[in-house]
């Protein structure tokens, strides 16, 4: 057993001061904050609970929980399913596969600024590219002004968000399939099984904690989806597309009430945090399963 | 399907002889060919319009531009400010990933291979860091460096950029080296190795390969960064690329050349490294995200 070193702390130091000062303690000041009726600069009242009982009653706050759960199961469709399917795709032998891989993923390596900007006119309702596409096919009548109509708005930005993604957890999948034995593929080829019963029955259960986690992933980075909703409506039209982050932004820097801000931040954290814990909590009772 | 994969008359080798592959194997180019499109054209669109003079962007969507207009780029260019916005971004990215990367290893090391009181809590403190989204601690720490004076400073987004890294990092770089033997340690304390001299000569070498994957991760998050560097940035000589293209893009609201330009500028750089460096860019992203 080596002694207890001392010099350990000036190992640490540095990260330990640094994640305090920028997380921790805001963290801390946050939740602080979220007791007090405060505009940021003028007196700070304290009000006790009162801005998490306005909170329960914000409908457009509720509401953003709502847009953001949606979001959260269309992309997991889109984003993880979608990118099992391409991974299935692409692990099927076939010449090419590689430069089909390579493709499906660039979207990844794009800001989030710049797919949201792309998408703002591929949608655009005079040039966009998606009613050029439907008027050149014939289909006119299906043309619309999808990120100005509040039935629409939502799911177009779902499905930019399954855009950069799928190709994402594609490449997750893909290296959990690429480590599957290959005689396991063998003997299943020896006796005629097809492209999709191999990917149903091999493929699919052989990276079952893979897809786990890629759920996982998908839900929790969903909370905290920001740049694309911001760039592409602001929430709007008519609060359609609001969600936690966007809404959180409008409260706190364009109507400088901190206090409330902080309150809805707090319930934020909980709400994550206890999704977390819940899912972390199922998956290792998976794992234990799984052989 | 599962009866058909038990079916012995249909042994491989029959079906390649039998020809049955051909419709399939076109099958599966033309779904891939259209998938491709799917992922890659909206790119491709945005480089042939950028282009385009603005009336042709409403009249010809489809197609190769009449020209070549290299001007529009340079316009952009010019007009954007984009090579400073190019600078900032180079500077906070390349500070941030020094740091996160030298003070992770720090404290990797000395969470895996040191004993000291509190190592315990520390470290669960950093786990906990994992979890916690942007939203619970950015008002707060909104009002910290408005207080001190850290706002339209580079310090301003990179304190906060390596504390946000800081813990996967730090995650990442102990699990490796827990799986560093004992030993090799052991041989240089005999030789009287301090634990600074240990670091530096044993430890640094040994993360390298480690320390890539956490740097091209980290990378990327802070290059595309949009929220904090939006709220505490306003001085445009200071604005990094996801916010300069957002001010840009407010005041050329109809200039879609520019625009198509200024994003098509941002956008090729990106894709070029991706195709060359796509291996370890990929394996970054994924195992990153994965941990």
């Amino acid at each position: 057993m080596s002694p207890k070193s001392r010099s350990a702390y000036l190992f640490v130091a540095p990260a330990v001061l640094l994640f305090a000062f920028t997380i921790l303690v805001p963290i801390v000041m946050t939740f602080a904050f979220s007791f007090y009726d405060w505009n940021g600069f003028g007196a700070m009242n304290f009000v006790g609970l009162d801005n998490y009982a306005r909170a329960f009653q914000d409908r457009i706050y509720w509401s953003s929980y709502s847009h953001i759960l949606i979001y959260i199961i269309a992309t997991v469709f889109l984003e993880v399913l979608v990118g099992l399917c391409l991974a299935g795709l692409i692990t099927m032998g076939r010449k090419g596969s590689s430069l089909f891989r390579i493709a499906f993923f660039t979207p990844v390596m794009l800001p989030m600024i710049v797919v949201s900007y792309i998408w703002r006119f591929v949608y655009n309702s005079d040039f966009g590219l998606l009613n050029s596409i439907l008027t050149a096919v014939g289909l006119e009548s299906w043309t619309n002004v999808w990120l100005g109509n509040p039935n629409t708005a939502l799911l177009a930005i779902c499905l930019v968000s399954g855009w950069v993604y799928a190709g994402f957890y594609m490449t997750i999948f893909y290296s959990g399939i690429q480590r599957i034995p290959k005689d396991v593929y063998e003997s299943a080829y020896l006796d005629g099984a097809t492209e999709w019963t191999i990917f149903t029955k091999i493929k699919m259960p052989m990276i079952r904690g893979l897809v786990d986690t890629g759920v996982m992933l998908c839900v929790l980075t969903g909370f905290q989806a920001f740049d694309l909703f911001y760039v592409m409506t602001n929430g709007g039209p008519y609060n359609s597309t609001e969600i936690v982050t966007t809404y959180l932004v409008k409260v706190v820097f364009n109507n400088m009430s901190i206090g409330y801000g902080s309150a809805l931040a707090v319930i934020m954290t909980v709400v994550i945090a206890v999704i977390g814990l819940l899912a972390g909590k199922l998956q290792r009772k998976d794992n234990s399963l799984e052989y | 399907m599962a009866t058909a994969a038990w079916n012995i008359e249909k042994r491989p080798d029959d079906r390649v002889r039998t020809g049955k592959q051909y419709p399939s194997k076109i099958l599966y180019y033309v779904l891939m060919i259209i998938l491709s499109c799917f992922f890659f054209y909206p790119m491709i669109w945005l480089v042939l319009s950028s282009f385009r003079t603005n009336r042709e962007i409403f009249t010809t969507p489809f197609g190769l531009p009449n020209t070549i207009a290299w001007q529009n780029w340079a316009d952009a260019w010019n007009v954007g400010n984009m090579s400073i916005y190019a600078k900032n971004s180079v500077i906070v990215t390349s500070i941030t990933i020094v740091g996160i990367l030298l003070f992770a290893s720090l404290a990797a090391f000395a969470f895996s291979k040191l004993k000291f009181t509190g190592s315990k809590a520390l470290m669960l403190m950093f786990v906990f860091g994992l979890f916690m989204p942007l939203q619970s601690f950015f008002i707060a720490q909104s009002y910290i460096f408005e207080r001190l004076h850290l706002k339209d400073s580079y310090m301003g987004l990179i304190l906060p950029y390596i504390g946000i890294g800081l813990p996967l990092a730090i995650f990442l770089l102990k699990a490796y080296l827990d799986s560093v033997p004992k030993e090799l340690m052991e041989a240089a304390r005999i030789d009287g190795c301090s634990n600074f001299v240990l670091f530096a000569k044993i430890i640094f070498p040994l993360l390298i390969p480690s320390m890539a994957t956490v740097g091209i991760f980290s990378a990327l998050n802070t290059w595309n960064e949009l929220l904090l560097a939006m709220l505490y940035i306003q001085n445009d000589e200071l604005k990094t690329i996801p916010v300069g293209l957002l001010a840009f893009s407010s005041r050329y609201t109809t200039d879609y050349k520019l625009l198509f330009s200024a994003l098509s500028i941002i956008t090729i750089p990106m894709i070029v490294l991706y195709v060359f460096f796509h291996r370890y860019i990929v394996a970054g992203l994924t195992e990153g995200a994965l941990k």
